[in-house]
């Protein structure tokens, strides 16, 4: 079972990072943003927005398959942790800088997210599958 | 007009907010749709889903999801778009919380506050 959600977990991590990165080359292809038809039809008219696709079904049945056997919030939480591997490649793909203020702010929530596992893992031992 | 951060314009958290919105209604639509324990196994347990309104209320808020998160990141960096998305954790276990009753445990409260602040310096200090 640890390594379903282990492999589960990857997965997931791997689509949803899939899926940021063709957000952002999407949305920057279609710009300027406006609630209009044109927008739309702009942002699928170019080849990104597939990759967003298929990064949000992979992560769709990946997510579905997680949640059968975990709670939401922790399975959520873990999920969540592809803001790393976005904010390196974004450094990378879109010459981004990483200040004081997003450095700071990605511990923050890194530990934030740390302590939901925790909570996760104590809960599992202590009373299994309460929900 | 006042602003929060330099790059946080009235646009960019009107879509925060409602990518806050429509994230955390396709979470709980989906739970609904896979915690039924009436559902039974393998494809049985897709066609009870599709079946009920559940999994297609969360398809439907993912679908507008979609585009409002399009426009969020084409206006920000995705440095600091994936961080300040990640308030949609608290939102979630705090929706858990009230119509499941998951429980909030003292760590969970940890790591609320925690991702909290965490989206906080991002958003005040861009």
């Amino acid at each position: 079972m640890k390594r379903f959600y282990l492999i589960g977990f990857l997965l997931l991590m791997g689509f949803d990072t899939l899926a940021q990165i063709s957000f952002k080359y999407a949305g920057t292809q279609a710009l300027p943003v406006a609630a209009s038809l044109e927008w739309v039809l702009r942002v699928f008219g170019q080849p990104w927005v597939y990759g967003a696709v298929i990064g949000y079904i992979g992560a769709f049945f990946t997510w579905m398959a997680l949640l059968k056997h975990a709670p939401i919030g922790p399975a959520f939480a873990a999920s969540h942790l592809e803001v790393v591997s976005v904010m390196l490649l974004s450094v990378w793909l879109f010459d981004e800088r990483l200040n004081a203020a997003r450095v700071l702010g990605a511990v923050a929530i890194i530990a934030g997210i740390v302590c939901l596992g925790m909570a996760e893992s104590r809960e599992h031992v202590a009373e299994p599958d309460v929900t | 007009m006042m602003s929060v951060a330099g790059s946080i314009s009235p646009l960019v958290a009107g879509l925060w907010l409602l990518n806050i919105v429509l994230d955390t209604g396709g979470q709980l639509a989906f739970k609904a749709a896979a915690g039924d324990e009436a559902a039974g196994d393998g494809l049985a347990r897709w066609k009870h889903m599709a079946s009920r309104p559940w999994l297609w209320l969360g398809v439907a808020s993912y679908a507008i999801e979609f585009l409002v998160w399009i426009a969020f990141l084409s206006l920000i960096p995705l440095s600091e778009g994936v961080l300040l998305g990640s308030i949609n954790i608290v939102a979630i276990m705090v929706a858990g919380r009230f119509l499941f009753g998951e429980k909030l445990t003292r760590l969970r409260v940890a790591g609320i506050l925690l991702v909290t602040l965490g989206v906080v310096i991002v958003g005040v200090g861009g």
